[in-house]
C-alpha cells in the first residue's frame, strides 16, 4: 500500500471552524488519555517518598556533623511515623588501626540457618517481600563446585551426613568490583575495610548487584515490610535503618555494633562457634591466628576481590578410622558395630543409656 | 474516498479514540502485580544469641525439691573405683563420650564437688578446659588461640566484655557431640515461586560429574514453597544424637 | 537571527501536525503505545520496580537489555557517515542526514531506557554531585550517549538549518563534528560492551570478544532499520532514495553480519570446547541447564532469522526489495533478541552462588518497554516529517509552509548534499 502525504486542503472560514473543532477534541482528548496515563501517580505518597530535606541531603562524605545530625533526626522522625517505635540512630565511624575479617569453620557449620534469621532481625531487613543477606548452601561432600549446592534445602534435622555447609555473605573485599561500578559513588570501602552504603544517595542502578562475583547485594524491588514489633531499635546510618524503596542493600558487618566493639549478629547466634570475627591488624586476635595456624581459602580468589571473609576446615581425622584407638576398644571389651562402638555387657555406660562411641 | 476526505475523517476520529484510550487507562486496565511471598515468623528464641548451652559452673544440684552441693549426698553414696554399677541415681544422663565411660574418670570419687585430673590433681567445676585438655590436646590449643569454640561481648580481646566460652558452654560433658537440629527455613526470593521446573540435578552427586540427570530424592527443589507447616515452628535443638552428629 | 531559529522550530513544530491519514493513524497508534507505556511506567514508579520480573538473581532484564541493542542502533549511524564524508560517496549524502536522525532517535530511546531501569529516578541529579567518573564504566556510558546525541543533533540539525536558510553549509562548522562523531560512535559501542565485559563475577560477560560482538551485530542491525526506513520514505512520500543507497547498506549489513557470526563462532568455541565451569551462562542460553530451557528457544530463533537472512543478502534475491526488505526485519529481530535476551540475560543465570532463577518479562515491563520503542518512532517520525520537506525546498526561510503551494514542484535550493559531496 502507497500512502503519500497529501498536503493540500483548501481554506475557507467554515473548513477552518470545523477544522478547529476537529482539532480540539483531537487535543482534547490526547490531554485526557494522558491524564489517564499519569494517573497511576494519585497513588503516590509524596509525604513519605520525597522531601526537601532529602532532596538536598549531601552525600555521606560531604555532610558537616551538623547536616548529619539533621539526618539522624530526620531518620529517628520517619522510623517513629512508620513503625510507632523511637529508635535510637547514630553514625558509626570506622576505629583507626582496625580492619575487620571474619573466618568461617566449614567443619563446624551444621546449616542451621540461625545466622540467617538473626541477621534478619538484626538489621531490620524485610520481612516480604523476604531480603536476607546470609545464605546457607548444602554442598554435596567431594566438591566446591557452587553449582552443584542446594540453598533449598529442608530437612528434619542437620547436618547432613552427605553434605556441608557453606554460608555465604558480603565478603568486603579489598578490591571490591562493586564500588568500583557505582556511578554515583553511593557505595565505598571504609578505612576498617567495611564496604558500606549511603541508602540516601544510591539511585539504585543495580550495576553493583551485576558485579558482585558473591551475590551479596539485595535491593529493595519494593518498599520493605518489616512488623513494628520487631523493629530493632539500635540504628546505624550507614547499616540497618529502615531502608527506602529502589536502594541497594547488603551486610555491613553488623558495623553499628562492630565499632563499638561487639560483635556480628551472625557469629553470636551461631550455635557451635563456627564464626570468627576480630580485628586482622592485632597479631593475636582470633582471625589472625586462624589465618596464621589454619589453612583458609576464599571463594572465587580467581577473580581478585581479595574477600575479607575467609573459609576453613579443621577437621579431625575420624576416631572410628583411627586403627590405635580401634585395638584399645577391642581390648577393652568393646563391640564395633554400624553406628560405632558397643561397650562391653555390664558396663555401666549401657546401664545409664549410654551407647555407641562417637566418632 | 478522497485522500483528503479519509484524512479529515481519521482527524475526527482520532479525539475519541484518545478518550476511549483515557477510559480503558482508567477504568478498565489491569491494576501492576507483585508477587511478595509469605511472612515468615521466627520466634526470637530461636535466632537469640549467646552460649548454647548452660554450665554447670557450681557442684550443686537439686535433689528432692531442695537445692544442695553433690557432695552432701555422695557423703552417704560413694561409689568405688572400678566397680562396675548400675546406676540408681543421675538416669536421666546421657553417656556418649566415646570410651570414656567412666564417671570417676572426670568427677573426684573422694570430693564430689570436684573434678579430678588424671594425676589426681581435683579441679573445680569452673574449670572444666582443664580438664577436657587432658584428651583433647589439639581442640585444647585451638580453644587458646581462639580458633576453637565461641567468643562473645567483644572481638576484641582487650575489651573487659570479651569472653571465650569454656568447653562445656556449647559441649554437654557426658554426650559431647552435637545433636542434628531442625534447620530454620529456606529462603524464598522474590519470584522464586516462578520458578516451578524441577531442578534435575542433586541426584546421588557425584564430584566428578558435572550435571546429573537422576531426580533429588530429599527435601524440596529450588522454587517450590516450603512446606507451610515447617515455616513457623521453632527449631529445638534435640532428637538423640546419631552417629556423626557434630563430627 | 534567534527569531528566525525560533519560527524555524515553530513552522517544523507546525508541519509535524499535517499529514495524511496514514501518517495520522501511524501517529495517533504511536501515541497511544506511548501512553500505555508511561502508565505502565507511572505504576512502576509508584509500586516500585517489583512489578517487573527482574530479581536478586536477575537484576538487569528487559531495559538493560533494549538499551544495549538500540546503543547499537545509534551507533550504526556512523556507518553511513564513513562512505560519505571518507570516501566522498555523493550519492548517499542526503541518506547520513537521515542516519543521524535515527541516531537521535534512538539514543533518546536508550537514555530513557537507562531511567526506567533506575530505582530511584528521583535522585537522578546525584550524577552531577558525585560523578565517579572515571572508575564506573556506567558514567562512561552516560557521557558517551549524552556527548553522542549532542554531535548528532548539533551536525543534521546544522545541516538542515543552512538547507532551510538556503546557504552553503560552512564547512568549519561540521566537518570537524562529523569526524569526532565517528569515532564517537565507535566508543559508544566499546563504551556499552566496557559496561559487561569488565566484571570479573560474570564470565559470560568477562570476554574481550563482547565489544567486537557488539559493534558487528550493530552494524547489522542499524543500517537495516534505516534500509526499511528509507523504503518506507520513499514509498509514503515523494523524497527519491537512489537505488544505490540500498545496494550500499545491503553491502554494510551483509559484511557486519557475516563477521557478526564469526565473531560468535569464536566465543562459542571458547567457551564449549574448553567447556570449564564459565561455560555454563552459555550452555544455559543454546541448550538449557538442569531442565530450565528459557532463553533456548528465544537464542534459536534469533540465530535463524539472522542466518536466513545472511544467506538472503548473498543471494542475487536480495536486490528485489522484498527480499531485501524481509531479511533486514529478520536480521532487526534477531539482533535484537541476541542483544538483548542473548547477552544481558544469561550472564545472571546460574547466580554467582550457582543457583538458576529464570527471567521472564512482566506484562508492564513490556507496556513499558513498548511505551519507549514507540515513543522513539515518534520522535524518528517527526524528525524525518520536517526534514524531507527542508531537504527538497519545499520548506525554507522565504518559503513558509503552504499545504496549496507545497504540492508544486520542488525548488533548487542548495542542500547539505551539494555541500558535503564538494
Amino acid at each position: 500500500m502507497s500512502i503519500r502525504i497529501h498536503e493540500g486542503k483548501s481554506a475557507g472560514t467554515e473548513v477552518t471552524r470545523r477544522s478547529f473543532l476537529r482539532t480540539g477534541t483531537a487535543v482534547a482528548g490526547g490531554m485526557a488519555a494522558l491524564a489517564a496515563a499519569l494517573s497511576p501517580l494519585k497513588d503516590l505518597k509524596p509525604e513519605e517518598e520525597f522531601s526537601l530535606e532529602k532532596f538536598i541531603q549531601k552525600h555521606y562524605k560531604e555532610m558537616t556533623p551538623d547536616d548529619m545530625k539533621g539526618a539522624l533526626d530526620r531518620i529517628t522522625r520517619e522510623v517513629e511515623h512508620r513503625y510507632k517505635v523511637r529508635p535510637e540512630v547514630r553514625d558509626m565511624r570506622p576505629k583507626a588501626g582496625v580492619e575487620f575479617v571474619y573466618a568461617l569453620n566449614l567443619s563446624r557449620c551444621i546449616g542451621c540457618r540461625k545466622c540467617v534469621y538473626a541477621c534478619v532481625e538484626e538489621n531490620n531487613q524485610s520481612r516480604a517481600p523476604e531480603i536476607q543477606y546470609i545464605r546457607v548452601i548444602e554442598m554435596p561432600r567431594g566438591t566446591l563446585d557452587l553449582e552443584k549446592g542446594n540453598h533449598h534445602y529442608e530437612r528434619p534435622t542437620v547436618p547432613d551426613g552427605d553434605h556441608f555447609y557453606m554460608p555465604v555473605q558480603c565478603h568486603q573485599c579489598a578490591n571490591p568490583p562493586c564500588v568500583k561500578v557505582c556511578p554515583v559513588e553511593a557505595t565505598w570501602q571504609d578505612d576498617d575495610g567495611i564496604t558500606v552504603i549511603d541508602y540516601d544517595w544510591c539511585i539504585g542502578c543495580r550495576y553493583c548487584e551485576a558485579a558482585c562475583p558473591y551475590w551479596a547485594r539485595r535491593f529493595n524491588f519494593v518498599k520493605p515490610e518489616i512488623p513494628e514489633a520487631d523493629i530493632n531499635k539500635d540504628m546505624g546510618y550507614l547499616s540497618n535503618r529502615p531502608r527506602p524503596k529502589g536502594v541497594v542493600e547488603k551486610c555491613h558487618f553488623c558495623l553499628h555494633r562492630t565499632r563499638e566493639g561487639r560483635l556480628p549478629a551472625c557469629l553470636e547466634a551461631c550455635p557451635t562457634g563456627a564464626r570468627k570475627f576480630g580485628n586482622v591488624l592485632d597479631p593475636n586476635s582470633e582471625v589472625s591466628q586462624i589465618l596464621k595456624t589454619k589453612r583458609v581459602f576464599v571463594l572465587k580468589e580467581e577473580v581478585g576481590t581479595l574477600p575479607r571473609f575467609f573459609y576453613y576446615f579443621d577437621e579431625r581425622y575420624p576416631r572410628s578410622l583411627d586403627p590405635e584407638a580401634k585395638q584399645v576398644a577391642l581390648s577393652l571389651g568393646y563391640t564395633p558395630g554400624a553406628g560405632g562402638w558397643t561397650p562391653p555387657a555390664g558396663d555401666p555406660a549401657r546401664a545409664i543409656g549410654g551407647g555407641e562411641v562417637a566418632r | 474516498m478522497s485522500g483528503a476526505g479519509r484524512t479529515s475523517l481519521v482527524l475526527w476520529l482520532i479525539g475519541p479514540a484518545f478518550l476511549g484510550v483515557a477510559a480503558y487507562l482508567a477504568l478498565v486496565a489491569p491494576p501492576a502485580t507483585i508477587p511478595i511471598g509469605e511472612m515468615k515468623i521466627i520466634p526470637s528464641d530461636a535466632v537469640k544469641g549467646g552460649a548454647w548451652r548452660q554450665a554447670k559452673v557450681d557442684a550443686r544440684g537439686v535433689v528432692a525439691g531442695s537445692d544442695r552441693p553433690c557432695s552432701e549426698c555422695h557423703k552417704l553414696f560413694t561409689t568405688p573405683p572400678g566397680e562396675n554399677k548400675a546406676l540408681v541415681q543421675h538416669k536421666d544422663i546421657v553417656m556418649n563420650h566415646g570410651m570414656n565411660t567412666r564417671c570417676l574418670n572426670c568427677h573426684d570419687g573422694d570430693d564430689r564437688d570436684k573434678l579430678v585430673l588424671h594425676d589426681g590433681t581435683t579441679v573445680s567445676f569452673a574449670d572444666t578446659p582443664r580438664l577436657c585438655s587432658q584428651c583433647h590436646g589439639t581442640v585444647y590449643r585451638d580453644w587458646q588461640l581462639g580458633t576453637h569454640g565461641k567468643t562473645l561481648g567483644s572481638w576484641d580481646a582487650k575489651d573487659e566484655k570479651h569472653r571465650r566460652l569454656t568447653c562445656n558452654e556449647c559441649h554437654e560433658p557426658h554426650s559431647p557431640a552435637y545433636k542434628p537440629m531442625k534447620p530454620l527455613p529456606a529462603p524464598t526470593t522474590l519470584r522464586m515461586g516462578d520458578q516451578s521446573m524441577p531442578k534435575e540435578h542433586h541426584g546421588k552427586e557425584s564430584p566428578l560429574r558435572r550435571r546429573s540427570a537422576s531426580p533429588h530424592e530429599g527435601g524440596p527443589e529450588h522454587g517450590e514453597p516450603a512446606e507451610p507447616s515447617q515455616d513457623k515452628t521453632p527449631m529445638e535443638p534435640g532428637q538423640p544424637a546419631e552417629k556423626g552428629g557434630g563430627k | 537571527m534567534i527569531r528566525e531559529y525560533l519560527t524555524f522550530l515553530y513552522r517544523c513544530f507546525r508541519l509535524s501536525f499535517v499529514g495524511t491519514a496514514g501518517y495520522y493513524l501511524w501517529m495517533f497508534a504511536l501515541s497511544v503505545i506511548s501512553l500505555l507505556g508511561l502508565n505502565a511506567y507511572c505504576k512502576q514508579f509508584v509500586l516500585g520496580m517489583g512489578v517487573t520480573g527482574m530479581s536478586d538473581h536477575v537484576s538487569w532484564g528487559l531495559y538493560i537489555a533494549n538499551f544495549a541493542f538500540f546503543v547499537g542502533m545509534a551507533a550504526a549511524a556512523a556507518m553511513l557517515v564513513i562512505p560519505v564524508y571518507i570516501y566522498r560517496n555523493r550519492e548517499l549524502s542526503h541518506l547520513v542526514i537521515f542516519a543521524q536522525l535515527l541516531a537521535v532517535a534512538t539514543i533518546i530511546m536508550s537514555l530513557l531506557f537507562v531511567v526506567v531501569d533506575l530505582g530511584r529516578p528521583d535522585r537522578f541529579h546525584h550524577m552531577m554531585l558525585r560523578f565517579n567518573f572515571p572508575i564506573s564504566m556506567l558514567t562512561w556510558d552516560v557521557i558517551s550517549l549524552n556527548g553522542y546525541l549532542a554531535l548528532n543533533l548539533h551536525i543534521c540539525g546544522y545541516l538542515i538549518y543552512t538547507a532551510y536558510r538556503r546557504r552553503e553549509p560552512t564547512k568549519l562548522f561540521y566537518i570537524p563534528f562529523v569526524m569526532v562523531a565517528i569515532i564517537w560512535a565507535f566508543s559508544t559501542q566499546l563504551v556499552e560492551a566496557f559496561l559487561y565485559c569488565g566484571l570479573g563475577g560474570r564470565p559470560f560477560w568477562n570476554s574481550a570478544v563482547i565489544a567486537p560482538r557488539l559493534v558487528a551485530s550493530a552494524f547489522a542491525a542499524g543500517p537495516s532499520i534505516l534500509i526499511i526506513a528509507l523504503h518506507v520514505i520513499s514509498r509514503t512520500t515523494d523524497y527519491q532514495v537512489p537505488e544505490k543507497a540500498f545496494l550500499t547498506l545491503r553491502n554494510i549489513v551483509r559484511i557486519a553480519m557475516a563477521a557478526s557470526f564469526f565473531l560468535l563462532m569464536s566465543e562459542l568455541f571458547t567457551e564449549f570446547y574448553t567447556d570449564s565451569a564459565h561455560v555454563a551462562s552459555a550452555r544455559y542460553l543454546f541448550l538449557g541447564l538442569d531442565g530450565r530451557y528459557g532463553l533456548v528457544p528465544w537464542i534459536w530463533t534469533a540465530l535463524s532469522l539472522n542466518a536466513i537472512g545472511l544467506v538472503i543478502l548473498f543471494t542475487p534475491a536480495s536486490k528485489s526489495r522484498g527480499f531485501l526488505i524481509s531479511a533486514c526485519a529478520m536480521m532487526i529481530v534477531g539482533v535484537w533478541i541476541e542483544k538483548g535476551m542473548g547477552l544481558v540475560i544469561p550472564a545472571f543465570i546460574p547466580s554467582p552462588l550457582g543457583e538458576i532463577v529464570e527471567y521472564k518479562p512482566t506484562l508492564n515491563e513490556w507496556m513499558v518497554t513498548a511505551g519507549i520503542t514507540a515513543f522513539g518512532f515518534l520522535v524518528f517520525t517527526i524528525l524525518v516529517r520536517v526534514t524531507i520537506p527542508v531537504l527538497s525546498g519545499k520548506l525554507a526561510f522565504d518559503r513558509p509552509y503552504d499545504p496549496a503551494r507545497n504540492e508544486g514542484p520542488a525548488e533548487t535550493a542548495p542542500t547539505a548534499s551539494n555541500a558535503t559531496g564538494s
